[in-house]
């Protein structure tokens, strides 16, 4: 005998509100899955195109709040490249450090909303107060704990100076003691293992097929890291910043929690890295650019995969058209293989699993 | 123990997740004292009596939400999150955007930010149930309640509520339009010029101050931003740039500020230059001492 199950739209363990109508037979397994979307639809693409290139620099970074700083990264490269505008060195410098603090932040809360869900509850608490180090860093320095409004066109907005590359480099250090310190804990709790070793898998294969992203590709032994495949700012001008992921052939919710924390860690690498050898010079040029008409896609890796984003332009104050693809977009069909044949209970933490941003994928 | 704990229960309404994840890093990190609060998160809506709302309602989410409104039991409390919730911020011209909430439900307290400190949260959470308490005794909403918790301070560089130095704006409108939410609004008067920013709207990014040619907007670390329902619209950032009146011709003119006379002349010697005599007769002076 089925029985309908409904999740959400507004439920506790949702952090963004989406709607399940799971089937489901007399042992709680999951024989059907209907997701419902649209709740976060706010109408981006269109607000983009009423306001100027300016504004957004801001409103791209409203797209979702976790990876806030990639979205206004990726457009101002899509802009610079319709431009033809060469940034200063110090400035691309800049912009990789931003996104590999974000990066760390990101992977962090995940892996704390994961043991939330699966009941680890020191675990998670442990991973969060190591979130907040990051956390704290980020409002110290950018002065906001998740929009750090860092892009403009043609640089950044801020600079960074002696004692602010020393806690930048503390903070790191401090960090990543902690996270290897986490990576164990979640390999020693038996408990933690038994909820997520085995649960949602996604065969290689399938990944393959369906074209996930990010850490979720990484969890099934794929490595498609923008970063690496098609180098684009810092990383393309030092090749030695490139991260070298790690890769679990396993798939399932355990490997995709390990493969963030490969993630966290040459994150911090390259945060380090960059941080000690700030080239000099400018953090942006004086003129601002006009931006004629023309047409650009751009990819970068977020914190959940890859970005791309397509920005069409007519010589005006605004873009005639932008339009992006978002990580979640694709890992989100891998949803409905992890989903399928596993208990209903375990439905928000699987969930949890491809990292959704549910705000990126309908905007 | 003789109070039962107050039943907390989440809705995002189209938020971009930033107040969710803060809202989750202030129920779950000791330092931001909800712990100390009595509070107990829920899993149905129907326990609930202290609702937190966040995202500016999208049009899918909107039925949904009167639904579970139509579930709360009398007495509750609502606390709406974040900018958006409060005025729709950055989303407000957007077709899918049928709020702010308080369109539905009665709000009684707003915390500002985009998204808001966990202090700011905390803050926010005591206050709404501050207002829970004093509606189950019957008792009516009060215009203002003091600040609760205590103790939390911001970093030097936080970007919290913005500030003007109306001497060195010139009105110039650079500020209004960077503003992604239009939450600057300047308006002409016969005197001059009315500056005004709504912290209600604001999002807080900064972009003000970062393009403001003469540095005349500028952000405090000031995160007072829970207010009371009653204070929606005059939470407000008021400056008034006055007209000069031209020491030759006596005419009314907007004299440049020291900031801008200082970028355009940097070697000169700017108390030289800044006579207070309109451009008009600046020209005629300075056509006098050239030509005549």
């Amino acid at each position: 005998m089925s029985k309908q199950i409904t999740i959400g739209p507004f439920h506790p363990e949702l952090e963004e509100s989406v709607y399940f109508k799971l089937e489901a037979d007399e042992n709680r397994v999951v024989t059907k899955v209907n997701v419902i979307n649209g709740f976060i639809h706010r109408g981006m693409e269109s607000l983009v195109t009423k306001k100027n290139f300016m504004q957004n620099l801001i409103l791209t970074e409203r797209v979702c709040s976790l990876c806030s700083n990639n979205h206004p990264f990726t457009y101002v490269l899509a802009a610079e490249k319709i431009a033809g505008v060469q940034i200063p060195l110090r400035a691309e410098a800049l912009r990789v450090v931003a996104d590999e603090v974000k990066r760390t932040a990101s992977d962090l809360f995940n892996l704390s909303m994961l043991t939330h869900l699966a009941h680890e509850h020191d675990l998670m608490k442990d991973t969060l107060n190591t979130r907040e180090l990051m956390q704290d860093l980020k409002e110290s320095i950018w002065g906001n704990r998740m929009d750090m409004s860092v892009n403009q066109l043609t640089g950044v907005k801020y600079d960074l100076n002696d004692e602010t590359v020393k806690t930048i480099l503390d903070t790191a250090t401090k960090v990543e003691e902690r996270v290897l310190k986490l990576r164990e804990d979640y390999n020693n709790s038996t408990s933690f293992k038994d909820k997520t070793v085995g649960v949602g898998v996604l065969p290689h294969k399938d990944a393959l097929e369906i074209g996930v992203t990010g850490p979720v590709a990484r969890g099934s032994g794929i490595n498609n890291d923008v970063r690496v495949k098609a180098p684009y700012s810092l990383y393309a001008i030092r090749p030695e910043l490139q991260p070298k992921v790690t890769l679990f052939e396993e798939g399932d919710v355990f490997a995709r929690a390990m493969a963030r924390f490969g993630d966290i860690l040459e994150a911090l690498r390259i945060l380090k890295d960059v941080v000690s050898n700030l080239p000099d010079g400018k953090t942006y040029l004086e003129k601002r650019p006009h931006i004629p008409a023309g047409e650009a896609v751009v990819r970068t890796e977020a914190p959940r995969g890859e970005l791309i984003y397509y920005l069409k332009t007519d010589g005006s104050q605004k873009p005639v058209r932008m339009r992006w693809k978002v990580p979640t977009f694709t890992n989100w069909e891998a949803l409905k293989v992890m989903i399928l044949g596993d208990k209903v209970d375990n439905v928000t933490m699987i969930l949890n699993s491809i990292d959704p941003c549910i705000s990126c994928t309908e905007r | 123990m003789s109070t039962p704990p107050v039943k907390l229960f989440r809705i995002n309404t189209g938020s971009c997740n930033g107040c969710d994840v803060e809202f989750v890093a202030t129920a779950f990190v000791d330092k931001f004292q909800i712990s100390s609060m009595n509070v107990e998160l829920v899993e149905n809506v129907e326990e609930s009596n202290l609702l937190v709302i966040t995202g500016p309602l999208t049009s899918k989410s909107e039925s949904f939400l009167k639904k579970y409104i139509s579930k709360l039991k009398k007495p509750y409390a609502v606390v709406g999150v974040g900018t958006c919730s409060i005025s729709c911020g950055i989303f407000r011209d957007s077709y899918s955007i049928n709020g702010p909430i308080d369109k539905f439900i009665d709000v009684n307290v707003n915390v500002a930010g985009c998204p808001p400190r966990p202090e700011s949260i905390a803050e926010g959470i005591a206050k709404g149930i501050k207002v829970l308490e004093l509606k189950s005794e019957g008792e009516e909403t009060p215009q203002k309640i003091e600040q609760i918790l205590i103790g939390f301070e911001a970093p030097k560089k936080f970007r919290g509520r913005m500030s003007l130095n109306e001497t060195i704006c010139t009105a110039c409108r650079t500020c209004e339009t960077v503003c992604p939410s239009t939450a600057i609004k300047i308006t002409k008067t016969q005197n001059g010029f009315i500056h005004n920013i709504w912290h209600n709207s604001c999002c807080y990014c900064g972009n003000c101050a970062f393009f403001c040619p003469t540095g005349a907007i500028y952000s405090t670390n000031n995160f007072d931003t829970v207010k009371l329902q009653n204070e929606k619209f005059s939470d407000l950032n008021t400056g008034i740039i006055n007209l000069s009146t031209c020491s030759s011709c006596g005419e009314s003119y907007m004299p440049p500020s020291s900031g801008l006379l200082g970028k355009a002349y940097i070697h000169n010697n700017l108390k030289k230059l800044n006579k207070s005599i309109c451009s008009k007769c600046r020209k005629e002076e300075n056509f006098k001492r050239m030509y005549a």
